[in-house]
């Protein structure tokens, strides 16, 4: 009986534990909206922190092949994300026309773009950190190392 | 074991997990308040259009931001940092020497045109800064359409250009251009050398100025304003936050 109250606590622990890494890290939020008849609902959401896990999963001839094509804008993406990442909440662009809006903020630690219109709504957060992580993850990966 | 006993011997394990749950989750809360400064300059752009859409752009930047990603872009022309001007074709004009003269001289109006068509051009230099006005009253006509919520025109006034060509709602176009930069943020754009602008150096100027309004275009369909200040914010209602 104790020993299951310990495994059970110790399940209770990982979870409390992966709960708060993975609050810490953020989430990578991406929502679609359609305002149409059948229109799609996109609602995708994943922990920040399982990304560099994934990039250590990624073939390396694909990261290699990101990398070529986005080798020289990787370095500008990190530091962005650095520096974004060190200033207050900000909203850096807010388009209004007519009834589109769209918009692009920081907010908690990461970059918010938000796409409104009548026909459709877009809303994607991704964490400053994360983007750091991934561009310094395709800037690190040299081919044939 | 007792039940006491039990409790004690999971409460180490338990205090343990939400411990480092309660400090993994504060982490952010306390780096992100002492990574913050608040002595960050901003370079706001705000373009206003007084069509009846209301189409609106407002365009915040942090200077630091600007001058840290610049030297990283190396593309084209812009190689860190710097800007090299391989075909700007200057007429065998010395800008270097031209724009030293400026600076040296004292406060006054060096360029003053009156065109015959209305357009006015002013360059002067002002407390440290080189001021350029353009006032255009050309006498071209801007006609005001209204339109309604889905961006079409009125019924009315369908009618109207249908009839007489809307002379009834035309009025002379008046368009004002003020451009003011600072002459340090000059002096240091032209510190990199012949045929280069260096861009980092000019932002570092720009970011040692106080509250500085840079351009400002006004005429009858759009409003355009740049400028510098301490504030992550536009001014506008929907950009504050």
């Amino acid at each position: 009986m104790i020993m299951l109250a310990k495994i059970g606590l110790g399940a209770l622990g990982a979870v409390v534990m992966t709960g708060a890494y993975t609050f810490r890290e953020g989430v990578i939020r991406v929502d679609v909206d359609e305002y149409r008849p059948n229109g799609d609902h996109v609602h995708l959401w994943v922990p920040a922190a399982a990304v560099p896990i994934v990039m250590h999963l990624v073939p390396e001839q694909e990261l290699h092949k990101a990398m070529r094509d986005a080798r020289e804008w990787m370095p500008v993406a990190r530091v962005a994300a650095h520096e974004l990442g060190r200033l207050p909440d900000s909203t850096l662009v807010e388009v209004q026309d007519g009834a589109e809006h769209v918009l692009i903020s920081t907010h908690n630690g990461a970059i918010k773009i938000d796409v409104t219109d009548p026909q459709e709504a877009v809303h994607v957060v991704c964490p400053l950190e994360t983007i750091e992580d991934v561009t310094e993850e395709i800037a690190n990966a040299r081919p044939g190392a | 074991m007792t039940r006491l006993d039990m409790r004690k011997s999971l409460k180490p394990v338990t205090q343990t997990a939400l411990g480092i749950a309660a400090v993994l989750l504060f982490i952010p809360l306390s780096g992100r308040a002492q990574t913050t400064s608040g002595g960050d300059r901003w370079l706001h752009v705000r373009v206003v259009s007084t069509d009846a859409k209301g189409e609106s752009v407002c365009v915040n930047v942090p200077l630091e931001l600007a001058e840290k990603v610049l030297p990283a872009i190396n593309k084209d022309q812009l190689h860190g940092g710097k800007v090299t001007i391989d075909k700007f074709d200057g007429n065998d004009v010395d800008f270097r020497a031209v724009l030293d003269a400026v600076r040296t001289s004292k406060d006054g109006e060096f360029v003053t045109v009156n065109g015959k068509d209305g357009e006015d051009v002013r360059v002067a230099k002002q407390g440290g800064f080189l001021v350029v006005h353009v006032t255009d009253n050309s006498g071209h006509l801007a006609h005001h359409h209204h339109l309604n919520k889905d961006g079409n025109k009125d019924g009315d006034e369908k009618k109207s250009d249908d009839s007489a060509a809307s002379k009834a709602s035309a009025t002379p176009s008046v368009s004002h251009v003020e451009v003011r930069i600072p002459l340090s943020v000059v002096d240091a754009l032209l510190s990199a050398g012949k045929d280069q602008l260096d861009l980092v150096a000019g932002l570092k100027a720009l970011s040692a100025q106080g509250d500085t309004e840079l351009v400002s275009v006004k005429d009858e369909e759009n409003s355009v304003r740049v400028w510098v200040d301490s504030k992550n914010t536009n001014g506008t209602e929907g950009a504050t936050r």
